[in-house]
């Protein structure tokens, strides 16, 4: 990150996946927090992007983040994502209740270019701040869950890719009868992440 | 920022988490209301609810509540007084009270638990719902009882709860095992935490310096000696002991050091609890537990703590002092517009104000007070209080009357427009066949255009064809009373409007017959001008009736140019008069003819006395007629078309004034209103109102048959075949053979027709008869019931009064020869007794004893007509029809309006007379075959006129199957309720409706196809045919099941003389 900083005002494909990718890991953390998944108490406070975040100090939770962030901050500098999902679903049921959709649209023709792109890394940051606020901000709308639950990651790639050996494929997990909220999105210029949430409406009106 | 959709963000603060989550479309609206009308359609949708509620017929009242209540949620994010909520929740509870069949409703049970959301002891709420049986079997009951008593750190009471709802099953028991397993999974790890913690508080401390942080309630002075290092840090681990989110509080680590003498009981450490747990004793609750702490109430607290209210000085200072002395700090990033959106319109919203204490009473008093009210109950309501407080807000009466008015309003404005749609359907079609026939007739009439003198009468043909479309039309809207029994207003003014058309055709078609545009002028009008009276009259009685149209303003301008041509008006008075032209037409038009009785409008004599002034151009006063007026007027009522034209007045402008001012407007004047205006916009010097005889004023009213526009029609081509058809048998009755004179029951009378006007009284002979409904033929003929003034009549029969405009005694003569040639089968379907009375200008014929209801009434007041009665009616419709055929005498006008129900149905004593059940009293449009034994024509028939004639008969068709046709027509409309259609099928006629359905649908299938398909066969015995084909359904048991369903229409026949009387 210090390296980032001082770097010259330029995004190249390499720095845009590592800012996505951490924008990831502390975005699911927050989620996790946020939404009860794991118990407040085992996460801490840091500071980035001007925001308190929390993360989880869980050692095997924080080993499985960061194995999941690292394969995925490779695809992204290969721009081979298409979307991040994370999905909550009861413990007991394995129903899903909620489900939180990264789409992740890649400028592939940076893959061969070789000039930075143009545009400030506080701009960035603060369009992740935005969308990090929102998330935490969401509260206000979306339905108490109610049961234990658990998370999973699921990473839309391209079709043409093989499977990692600690990866298996999986369905989309949609909901049924879903209400969808779109949140904020930010961009390095190379990769644009389009986030939403969808929530389950049957308990609604 | 706003518009980008993220108002739930801007207005994160403002939203209550709500458990089951938000709809974020309604999320959105609600919170980006900048303007009045979100706030009104929020006020429209609690309005909708409101009314709902109170008119709410279905079985499940609690739905509704349900909904409003997840409306009120989603629709007032912010809570607060705005929402209401609690007193939604209140409400609905006192509301559904009682209602033991909720107790265990899901619904039921979170309506309670959001209603403890509200009050300040949830405790005390789930024990009474325990109490009272609520929710006992819900698993959310106890999950929400042991979440509450868990936060409140009672964890043995909280497992008590558990316990409890795992004891009594309460579904979902998974869920509740679930709930369970995670709360004692919680409770271990407490109890484990707080043996680590019990050891060494101190040690924790240091445990967790190693991260910067900031004590609770710390001072927050820097602290160190080199490096001063200043806890101002928010981050890391605050020194709360974690508690999982549990309302659980530790004392703070500074504070344990004064921490009080005396030892507080901790539970949890208690080593030597009792061993059994507690057991839940449900407590006798009477009512639910009160009170509710509301974010303004007062607290109870030593009133001498007051301050003394600082002086005017100090505040001043104080204000002067508040400009801070440092710059708040703002966030770079932060902008103007992302502003918090503001609340609502002030508009909306009132100003905050400070509730007065004690003013409200405390919600849950109230549910309490209403609990123990509905136990009582001693006052009884006089009024639908249960409507107008059932929801939270207050109805008012006129309100709740509203609704239900608005209610069946859409009911029937619902089955109006099926009803209209319908209709319209049935007109198209008409007119698409109307055209079509059009198309062929014009295609014929190229064809005679040899002869001149054809060619007249067959413009006159063709002006009838021009005006069959609304006679059609008004067939169908005939029909329409006889399906409902009530004519909606739309119909009618369409109706009328379809008349002003029929006018128009009819003057524009007649002036085409004319040859000459000077005629045509005066065949339309005719000016009179005092100065020279004797050349006016000479001119009107050339043409003989004025006809006049004055709704058309188009016509009425072409007339004006003509007439100013011929009466060599100076031009200025014309131009003059082109420009004021405009009268309120419609106004006039509606305004008369909406009133039947024809009775003073004030709209209308304001017309009236502007059009009066219109004309008041150069004018030869002529006082003397002033005189006559009333007389004339008199006599203008009873006048009839036949009598010489010395009738036509002139009026002066000042006899209308004296006639609106002094005299209340006459009904003829009213109806001559047309004829006078139309004068005016003509714009002649004078004018002369010839008045049209109206022997019945109504001539422009709403129902206008089909005889009535034939009429018309006849009237306009003098040549028609009808025309000399009349004249010839006219010129024989006005010979007055013997035979009449001589006749028994003939009386001539050597005066003018009495006026006859319903609700009025009318002397003839020597007795004066109250005149209680009428019946419309025609133009030219009516029937009136009436009863003789001094009886008071208790049955349904009565007088027929029969009135003829022409003094032709035709009625009275077929009457004669019918009696003469049937013999004893007279009395059976005719009246026993009748009197013909023959006056100046008219015929009376009365029949006595008639029961006043007639075939139309009964089609009209019953929907279904039993199978029995129908075949009766029908049977003796043949049998009728075969006599006066025998007796060679064609009826020609067989219609439901002027067939009267026989002493068989109205007379519950005449059960033999089988063969009475219809009398007939019309015979305007009866032929005389031994009289008048060629006749070729079939066009003085109105069935002709009617789409199934055109279809039907041709030139070749036998006059005898007029009443074939007409048998047909009835039999249809009494076994369906409307008039025959009827299509061509391999040279047959067949029905449109598909009978094979119906019941005897064999039998009737066989009885059209006979009828319609008579192709110039002897009648007599064909009608007999039928008869006995008909026969076969009367069987033993007929009459008795004939007895049972003339019972039963016996009732509702009284019903319907009431409402006719």
């Amino acid at each position: 990150m210090a390296k980032q900083q001082s770097r010259e005002q330029g995004i190249t494909l390499r720095g845009s996946a590592e800012i996505v990718a951490e924008f990831f890991s502390y975005g699911i953390n927050s989620i996790l927090y946020q939404r009860g998944i794991y118990p407040a108490e085992t996460f801490t406070r840091v500071q980035k992007y001007g925001l308190t975040m929390l993360v989880t100090a869980d050692s095997e939770l924080k080993n499985y983040l960061n194995n999941v962030v690292g394969q995925l901050k490779e695809w992204l500098s290969e721009c081979l994502v298409q979307r991040l999902v994370v999905v909550i679903s009861s413990k007991e049921t394995t129903e899903v209740l909620e489900r939180w959709q990264f789409d992740i649209e890649c400028d592939k023709t940076a893959k061969n270019e070789n000039a930075p792109r143009q545009k400030s890394q506080k701009a960035i940051q603060d369009e992740i701040k935005s969308v990090i606020r929102q998330i935490t901000a969401t509260v206000t709308f979306l339905p108490l869950l109610e049961t234990t639950c658990a998370f999973d990651l699921l990473i839309f790639t391209d079709k043409d890719l093989a499977v990692p050996e600690k990866w298996e494929e999986s369905g989309p997990q949609f909901i049924t009868n879903s209400e969808e909220v779109r949140l904020r999105s930010f961009t390095t210029t190379i990769h644009k992440v389009n986030s939403m949430v969808a929530y389950k409406k049957d308990t609604l009106l | 920022m706003a518009s980008d959709g993220n108002e739930w963000e801007l207005s994160k603060e403002n939203v209550q988490p709500l458990r089951q989550g938000r709809i974020m479309a309604t999320l959105q609206g609600v919170l980006a209301q900048q303007d009045v009308s979100t706030h009104t359609i929020i006020q429209q949708q609690k309005r909708a609810f409101e009314s709902e509620i109170r008119f709410y017929c279905g079985d499940d009242p609690l739905d509704i509540w349900d909904r409003y209540i997840k409306w009120t949620e989603q629709t007032f994010p912010q809570g607060g007084k705005e929402s209401n909520l609690s007193a939604v929740l209140e409400r609905a509870i006192q509301a559904l009270n009682e209602q033991q069949r909720y107790y265990q409703d899901p619904r039921y049970l979170s309506l309670w638990l959001k209603f403890g959301n509200c009050c300040s002891e949830p405790l005390d709420l789930y024990s009474y719902l325990h109490s009272q049986a609520i929710g006992t079997t819900l698993a959310q009951l106890y999950i929400t009882w042991a979440e509450e008593l868990e936060a409140r750190g009672n964890y043995k009471k909280a497992d008590t709860i558990f316990q409890e709802g795992i004891f009594c099953k309460a579904e979902p028991l998974d869920k509740l095992l679930s709930q369970h397993r995670e709360f004692q999974a919680r409770v271990s790890r407490q109890a484990l935490e707080e043996l680590e913690n019990d050891g060494d508080v101190e040690e924790q401390m240091d445990s967790s310096v190693s991260e910067p942080q900031r004590s609770t309630l710390a001072e927050l002075k820097g602290r160190g000696k080199k490096v001063i290092k200043a806890p101002i840090s928010r981050v890391g681990n605050a020194v709360k002991f974690p508690s999982q989110g549990q309302r659980l509080q530790y004392p703070p680590p500074q504070q344990a050091s004064i921490r009080p003498t005396f030892s507080v009981f901790d539970e949890n450490k208690m080593a030597d609890s009792p061993p059994d747990l507690p057991v839940l004793v449900p407590q006798p609750w009477v009512a639910p537990p009160p009170t509710k702490s509301k974010e303004n109430e007062l607290k109870a607290g030593p009133w001498t703590m007051g301050r003394r209210p600082r002086s005017n000085m100090d505040s001043s200072v104080l204000a002067s002092a508040v400009t801070p002395s440092f710059t708040p700090y703002v966030e770079e990033t932060a902008q103007q517009q992302a502003m918090t959106p503001h609340k609502i319109e002030s508009s909306i919203n009132c100003v905050l104000s400070a509730r007065k204490p004690g003013k409200e009473e405390d919600p849950l008093h109230r549910v309490q007070s209403h609990h123990q009210d509905g136990q009582e109950k001693k006052e009884q309501p006089m009024y639908c209080k249960e409507r107008v407080y059932a929801g939270v807000e207050e109805f008012s009466l006129e309100e709740i009357r509203a609704e239900i008015y608005r209610k069946k309003r859409r009911e029937e404005l619902q089955t109006l427009a099926q009803k209209k749609a319908e209709l319209q359907r049935k007109i198209e079609e008409m007119e698409k066949v109307v055209r079509e026939q059009q198309e062929n007739h014009k295609q014929k009439l190229g064809v005679q255009q040899q002869v001149e003198q054809e060619t007249a009468a067959e413009f006159s043909a063709v002006s009838k064809d021009l005006k069959f479309s609304p006679t059609e039309q008004q067939n169908v809207l005939d029909t329409e009373p006889i399906v409902e029994g009530f004519l909606p207003e739309c119909f009618s003014l369409k109706s009328n409007f379809e008349l002003a058309e029929n006018n128009q055709c009819k003057n524009s078609n007649s002036s085409d017959a004319e040859i000459s545009p000077a005629v045509n002028s005066s065949m339309l009008f005719s000016i009179f001008d005092e100065s020279s009276a004797l050349e006016n009259k000479t001119a009107s009685l050339s043409l003989g009736l004025s006809l006049v149209c004055g709704k058309h303003p188009l016509v009425v301008r072409k007339l004006s140019e003509s007439i100013t041509a011929k009466e060599n008006i100076p031009p200025e008075n014309s131009d003059e008069l082109h420009g004021i032209e405009p009268l309120s037409e419609v106004a006039i038009v509606t305004g008369s003819h909406k009133n039947k009785t024809l009775c003073p409008n004030p709209e209308d004599t304001c017309d009236f006395v502007r059009a009066a002034h219109l004309v008041s151009t150069p004018f030869h006063g002529v006082t003397e007629q002033r005189n006559q007026l009333g007389d004339k007027l008199e006599q203008e009522c009873l006048e009839s078309k036949t009598t010489p034209l010395n009738q036509q007045i002139a009026v002066s402008e000042e006899q209308y004034d004296e006639a609106i001012y002094v005299k209340k407007l006459s009904p003829i004047l009213e109806a001559s209103q047309e004829d006078t205006r139309s004068s005016a916009s003509s714009g002649s010097p004078t004018q002369i109102s010839t008045v049209k005889f109206q022997q019945i004023p109504e001539k422009l009213e709403l129902v206008h048959t089909t005889d009535e526009i034939t009429n018309d029609a006849e009237n306009a081509s003098d040549d028609s075949p009808e025309g000399l058809q009349n004249t010839e048998c006219k010129q024989f009755l006005r010979r007055l053979p013997d035979l009449l004179t001589k006749a028994s029951g003939f009386k001539l009378e050597a005066q003018l027709m009495p006026w006859m006007e319903l609700e009025k009284e009318v002397n003839l002979g020597n007795a004066i008869y109250h005149i209680t409904r009428e019946y419309l033929i025609s133009q030219n003929d009516k029937i009136f019931s009436a009863v003789p003034a001094n009886v008071t009549n208790k049955d349904s029969t009565a007088f027929l009064i029969k009135v003829h405009s022409e003094p032709v005694p035709w009625d009275f003569y077929i009457l004669l020869q019918l009696q003469e040639r049937l013999d004893a089968e007279f009395v059976e379907n005719f009246s026993q007794y009748f009197t013909c009375f023959l006056y100046h200008n008219g015929c009376v014929t009365l029949h006595e004893t008639i029961c006043c209801v007639t075939l139309q009434d009964m089609i009209q007041y019953y929907k279904v007509i039993p199978r029995e009665v129908v075949l009766l009616i029908v049977d003796n419709l043949l049998e009728v029809v075969e006599k006066l055929h025998k007796a060679e005498i064609i009826h020609g006008n067989l219609n439901p309006e002027t067939l009267f129900l026989g002493d068989r149905i109205y007379n519950p004593f005449a059960m033999e007379k089988t063969n009475r059940a219809l009398k007939i009293v019309d015979f305007s449009h009866s032929l005389d075959l031994q009289l008048q034994p060629t006749v070729n024509s079939l066009k003085s028939f109105p069935i002709t006129q009617t789409q199934i004639g055109q279809q039907i008969f041709d030139e070749t068709t036998p006059v005898h199957q007029v009443d074939l046709l007409g048998i047909a027509n009835i039999a249809h409309l009494i076994l369906f309720g409307e008039y025959l259609q009827v299509h061509q099928e391999k040279d047959s006629w067949k029905t449109n409706r598909d009978l094979s359905q119906s019941i005897d649908g064999d039998l009737w299938n066989t009885f059209f196809d006979k009828i319609l398909n008579a192709n110039g066969k002897s009648t007599v015995p064909l009608l007999r045919d039928l008869r006995e084909e008909l026969s076969s359904s009367f069987d033993s048991s007929f009459p008795k099941r004939l007895c049972d369903s003339i019972t039963k229409l016996e009732d509702l026949l009284h019903v319907g003389d009431m409402i006719l009387t």
